[in-house]
């Protein structure tokens, strides 16, 4: 309670610093929550951009479809490595090497092979989301007991069984976390692609308030691009704690 | 008696990073319906390798090993179950639901394995605590857990890998004594693996030394003294001097050769 309320005295702090330094500087780089939330009602009973339903739906389609490939990809990936060992001692430096790289050197050669519509973002996203996947499986494997394993075959367990009923249980937090990790970064690897460039989708609507100094507008869409990131990570976080309660 | 087990002329080797290492060489066992059969021998002795054998786990490079007049070609849950030292227990899982693995494996229904499980958590001295999970339960508890997991699939054969050799003393003799009951109960067939020259002499119908490896039969000690056993009669004082002598040769030649 003492803490909601000191969050909240925060959080109000923050917003009348900000209304007062961008009245003392140019409102309209600048903009003032007084000025954001007329902006942000106008987004909202689609006034300014009466566009807005079909690019949320759009950036959200691109979300799923890459965020799914990014979760079959990135489980077959890390489970095809984690179960070999050898071939996963092979890969597994390599990977984490790319991972290291920050992907988006690699987005103007996604826009030449995919085009400036959904295609590239989504091939974004997905590349951003596959990495955290495939390491969380890989090191969920290797946190996987081998007695446990050994048991499991002592009871008759076969292959498949011990995958489903010992491996998948016993890496499901490391899973879950990876999941989430990807998840977070398949939407940023979507909304960073749109801003870069494109046609369609919020990262659009951003810049073109923002290439024609509608910065406050530019804000309300950002507010709202931040609104679907945050649910989709809720999402995600109730899925997480579902599984740690499940889990150890 | 009829055999139940018979293992014919076994050997094993391991490569390691230093070279092939002989665990076990020519041995040959059997072991009747009924008996509680011990193996004991010093550290590294192959007493683990060869219930891995009879349990289907590890493949002997040579001889095989017959159950119930099937030559052993694999893990057999029908026939053979199996306790480990460690625990092993699934985290994710209750007490009960532990204990139930062996049943789901074998496709038997939810109702009626709970049954199953539930039965026997009176004799395992679980009664209140089914719904635990074993972070919540004692190293000792755990240890009854995965012994009633093995017993849960009803196998005429138990295998016991140093079941007790985790916990504490008095836990331990506790195990041992509780163990027993069970065994005299059920009349299923034990083979089990110690250290402890105690539990050899209290819980055995047969003790097999081991000799430092490679692993052979050195000696066989018969024990037909009824239960429970009085540890300080004459007799069992004599066959504690002859298990320790016997058991001193090897482990002294384990510990030179190491």
């Amino acid at each position: 309670m003492r803490v909601a309320l000191i969050r909240l005295a925060i959080l109000g702090a923050l917003v009348l610093a900000w209304e007062l330094l961008a009245r003392a500087a140019n409102p309209l780089l600048y903009v003032p929550p007084s000025v954001v939330v007329p902006a942000l009602g106008r987004l909202l009973v689609l006034d300014s951009y009466p566009e807005l339903p079909q690019s949320l739906l759009l950036t959200l389609r691109e979300i799923v479809i890459a965020y799914a490939l990014a979760i079959a990809a990135g489980l077959g990936c890390g489970f095809v490595l984690g179960l070999n060992r050898l071939v996963g001692r092979a890969y597994g430096p390599i990977l984490a090497a790319l991972y290291a790289v920050p992907a988006v050197v690699w987005y103007p050669s996604l826009m030449l092979f995919f085009g400036l519509d959904a295609a590239s973002k989504i091939a974004f996203g997905f590349l951003l989301g596959f990495f955290p996947i495939t390491l969380a499986v890989l090191a969920g494997v290797r946190q996987v007991n081998p007695h446990m394993v050994l048991v499991a075959r002592a009871f008759g367990a076969r292959p498949a069984v011990v995958f489903a009923k010992v491996m998948v249980p016993a890496m499901l937090f490391t899973l879950v976390g990876g999941l989430r990790t990807g998840l977070a970064l398949s939407v940023i690897g979507v909304i960073v692609g749109e801003i870069l460039g494109s046609k369609g989708g919020m990262g659009a609507l951003i810049n073109h308030a923002y290439g024609l100094f509608r910065t406050a507008d530019y804000v309300a869409l950002v507010l709202v691009t931040l609104a679907l990131v945050v649910a989709s990570d809720v999402v995600a976080s109730l899925v997480e704690r579902r599984a740690q309660r499940w889990s150890d | 008696m009829s055999d139940l087990i018979a293992v014919e002329r076994v050997g094993k080797r391991y490569l390691t990073g230093s070279g092939p290492i002989e665990a076990l060489r020519d041995v040959s066992l059997t072991v009747g319906a009924g008996e509680f059969c011990t193996l004991i021998g010093p550290s590294g002795c192959g007493k683990s390798t060869l219930l891995g054998m009879l349990g289907g786990l590890v493949v002997p490079d040579g001889g095989r090993v017959v159950v119930d007049g099937r030559a052993v070609t694999g893990p057999d849950p029908r026939r053979v179950a199996t306790v480990f030292q460690e625990a092993g227990l699934f985290p994710w899982r209750t007490a009960l639901e532990n204990i139930e693995f062996g049943l789901e494996l074998q496709g038997v229904p939810r109702a009626q394995r709970r049954v199953v499980a539930t039965e026997l958590l009176g004799p395992l001295g679980l009664r209140e605590f089914g719904a635990k999970y074993p972070r919540e339960l004692s190293g000792g508890m755990r240890q009854r857990v995965a012994i009633g997991r093995a017993l849960a699939i009803d196998t005429q054969i138990i295998l016991m890998d140093e079941p007790f050799g985790a916990l504490d003393e008095q836990t331990r003799l506790l195990m041992g004594e509780w163990l027993l009951d069970i065994w005299r109960r059920t009349r299923k067939t034990v083979v089990f693996v110690t250290h402890s020259l105690h539990e050899a002499l209290a819980l055995s119908t047969r003790v097999v030394v081991m000799t430092a490896r490679p692993g052979r039969i050195k000696s066989v000690l018969e024990l037909p003294m009824a239960y429970p056993r009085a540890m300080e009669s004459a007799d069992l004082i004599a066959l504690r001097a002859k298990l320790w002598s016997d058991i001193r040769d090897e482990s002294l030649r384990a510990m030179g050769d190491a």
